[in-house]
């Protein structure tokens, strides 16, 4: 264990000796953060004006809009279908909620009820998008508490929804209710800035950290450990064990930075503990996967960055995975910075337990095995 | 102190080392001379433990290497070839760090690394980063990286590649005070005066097998005359050689691409003047002749047909 921990804290001594590092580690992805989050406004001055149109005319309808109007981030416009297209037209709305005719059977059916049409090429459609659905949810739990009542009431589930929403305040909903200290926003600005920038910067210097272990081989350092009684184990631990802290060290002070500067607020530090380790096995596992398969660092550096950036793009690090079309969603499953940027979404903006998580810890370790196991077996075999 | 018995190693179908057998007594200086590719570098490396041995033994204090890796490990200080250092770190930070390896206590390296910065000369630049170093310097903390666990064995591939005379005669004077001080040496060279000077018994190896082994004394008994006389003709003619192969006190005729012929001369018998005739008679011009002295690039040149430094 002496040996580990000697190859362990040397390396780390050497990382932190190089100041170029502290400039990839904090400086570059700070300074991404602010420009990006600059660029997509910040968390808590967000507004859109959107035009609401009620093709179905029901009470049920009627709720909707009211719950809808509900909302402190978007400025509803009730307006009949025609106006809202001259509105969307003229670029004075920035784009159209449409309540769907037969809105009640489509629930009921779990079909989608309601449409949006964003202006063409707005880029905070998803965003909007996804504020519709939160208020939706808040329709869903009764629709489904309706659903239920019907069957005990023996009566259709309108006229429970419609006793219901009379009522709301005064009867608890019996749907389990989750506890949460979220701010109903959708993650964007700098909070969206700051957890992607740091998955891409704690990539990229993991990148340059597995580099010496070619770095090693190359110069003849890797040859003379195993002249000396160290084992492979051994030397693979103290490498692995740096790389873990140093990446830790760099996440950790990302987050303190964020939370400083831009009052970024990366929710439960437990589920968060979880989620930064499982995407560090994962992000370190990449990088001794990539140093297994070339043989200089030059080769890595160009082919790991290009990997980099080209799956940060895919999986929703720089802009919102639900901006891209839905081919390009599903490809973004197979890449970790999707399962990472789900997390920490989950974390920031719906204050996410452990518990809502769990997935996205579950594949960061899934591919975490896959490229530590082929990274590890391609080290052996050099 | 080290016994290889038959030792062979292959890479597939290419047999590398071809049956090697030596031994090396405890506190001698052992030479190991070969030609670039010969094979010292993969038989160091076996030793060493870095490469399984497909046959034979080799035991270290009679300890087989292989079963027994951690405890001959433990024993031997490994110099190898490339400058295998941590260039931004200092020599201080370097040393400390390979003694370490070596299972060394913080303390114990510390002090330890002090003490073979004064072995290797460079104390005042303890603290100086390696990447600042000149070649030479480079090569004597790569030396004393070998010698932070104060081995029994130390085994020395190539460590003088490339640097300047003064540095050069340091690390010989270190290697040949630590000798005297007990130490076993096995310095691997193809520098043969190097050899010459630390070692007093010598083995050649070429193409994976061992050509000769033994004191220097007994590799110069070998040579008898031991001269080679080197000659590059114009029109190179078969019958020529025949006819040199026929002048008295002539051992052997070797011909080398661009028309450059070796004789190796038995004894101390004049003969130059003898091939001067024989050419001139046979119309072939002379260009260059050079007559080289009996020593161990000699001898190689005898057993081989080919220049230790190829």
């Amino acid at each position: 264990m002496k040996k580990v921990l000697s190859i362990c804290l040397f390396e780390i001594r050497r990382t932190f000796k190089k100041k170029s590092a502290f400039v990839l580690m904090f400086g570059m992805p700070l300074l991404f953060t602010f420009l990006f989050g600059s660029m997509f406004g910040n968390d808590t001055a967000v507004s859109f004006r959107i035009a609401l149109v009620d093709e179905d005319q029901t009470s049920l309808s009627k709720d909707i809009i009211h719950k809808l109007m509900l909302d402190e981030m978007i400025t509803y416009e009730l307006v009949a279908a025609s106006e809202a297209k001259e509105l969307l037209a003229n670029k004075e709305v920035q784009g159209i909620v449409r309540l769907e005719k037969g809105i009640a059977t489509k629930l009921r059916n779990e079909e989608p009820a309601i449409s949006f049409q964003p202006s063409p090429g707005m880029a905070t459609a998803p965003l909007v998008k996804q504020q519709v659905n939160q208020a939706m949810q808040g329709v869903d739990v009764y629709v489904e508490a309706a659903q239920v009542g019907s069957l005990y009431f023996n009566e259709s589930w309108e006229s429970v929804y419609e006793r219901l929403t009379e009522n709301e305040g005064q009867i608890q909903v019996w749907t389990e209710q989750k506890t949460s200290t979220s701010t109903g926003n959708p993650m964007m600005g700098i909070s969206y800035s700051s957890a992607g920038f740091s998955i891409m910067f704690v990539m990229i210097m993991m990148l340059s950290m597995t580099g010496i272990l070619l770095e090693a081989r190359q110069t003849g350092i890797w040859l003379r450990l195993f002249t000396t009684p160290v084992t492979r184990l051994q030397v693979m631990l103290g490498y692995f064990l740096s790389f873990f802290i140093v990446g830790w060290i760099q996440f950790f002070l990302l987050i303190l930075l964020s939370s400083t500067l831009f009052d970024v607020n990366w929710g439960s530090p437990v589920a968060l503990f979880l989620l930064v380790t499982a995407l560090l096995l994962c992000v370190v596992g990449l990088g001794i996967a990539i140093a297994g398969f070339v043989k200089t660092v030059e080769q890595q550096n160009a082919i790991g960055t290009l990997v980099i950036i080209s799956t940060c793009m895919l999986g929703g690090v720089y802009w919102p995975i639900s901006m891209v079309p839905d081919a390009m969603q599903k490809i973004a499953n197979f890449v970790p910075q999707t399962w990472a940027m789900e997390g920490f979404t989950t974390l920031i903006t719906e204050g996410g337990t452990i518990g809502d998580i769990l997935m996205p810890i579950a594949m960061l370790l899934g591919f975490a095995a896959i490229f530590l196991s082929v990274g590890l077996s391609r080290m052996k075999a050099v | 102190m080290l016994t290889l018995s038959n030792v062979k190693k292959g890479f597939g179908a290419h047999e590398i080392i071809k049956g090697i057998s030596f031994q090396v007594e405890k506190g001698e200086s052992f030479g190991l001379l070969g030609p670039n590719g010969a094979g010292k570098s993969t038989l160091i490396s076996m030793i060493c433990g870095l490469l399984p041995y497909g046959a034979g033994e080799i035991l270290i204090n009679g300890k087989l290497v292989g079963r027994h890796l951690k405890e001959t490990k433990q024993i031997i200080g490994v110099v190898p070839q490339d400058i295998a250092l941590y260039p931004t770190m200092s020599a201080l930070d370097n040393l400390i760090f390979w003694g370490r390896m070596y299972g060394l206590s913080g303390n114990t390296a510390k002090t330890r690394a002090k003490e073979v910065l004064e072995e290797v000369g460079l104390t005042e630049r303890a603290k100086g980063r390696i990447e600042t170093f000149s070649g030479g310097m480079k090569r004597r903390i790569n030396i004393g990286a070998a010698l932070m666990h104060e081995p029994q064995l130390l085994i020395m591939d190539e460590p003088t590649v490339g640097i300047d005379p003064q540095s050069r005669n340091h690390i010989l004077e270190t290697v040949k005070t630590l000798n005297e001080q007990g130490m076993t040496v096995i310095y691997t060279s193809h520098y043969m005066e190097e050899v010459e000077y630390l070692c007093k018994r010598i083995a050649i190896i070429d193409d994976g097998k061992l050509i000769v082994s033994g004191t220097q004394r007994d590799l110069s008994n070998r040579l008898a005359g031991g001269r080679v006389l080197k000659l590059t003709v114009d029109s190179l003619r078969p019958s020529f050689i025949e006819q040199l192969k026929q002048l008295n006190g002539v051992e052997k005729v070797i011909v080398q691409p661009a028309e450059e012929i070796d004789v190796h001369l038995q004894s101390e018998m004049e003969i130059v003047s003898d091939v001067i005739l024989l050419a001139s008679r046979s119309g072939i011009a002379i260009h260059n002749m050079q007559l080289k002295e009996a020593n161990l690039e000699t001898l190689f040149l005898q057993l081989t047909g080919r220049s230790l430094r190829e």
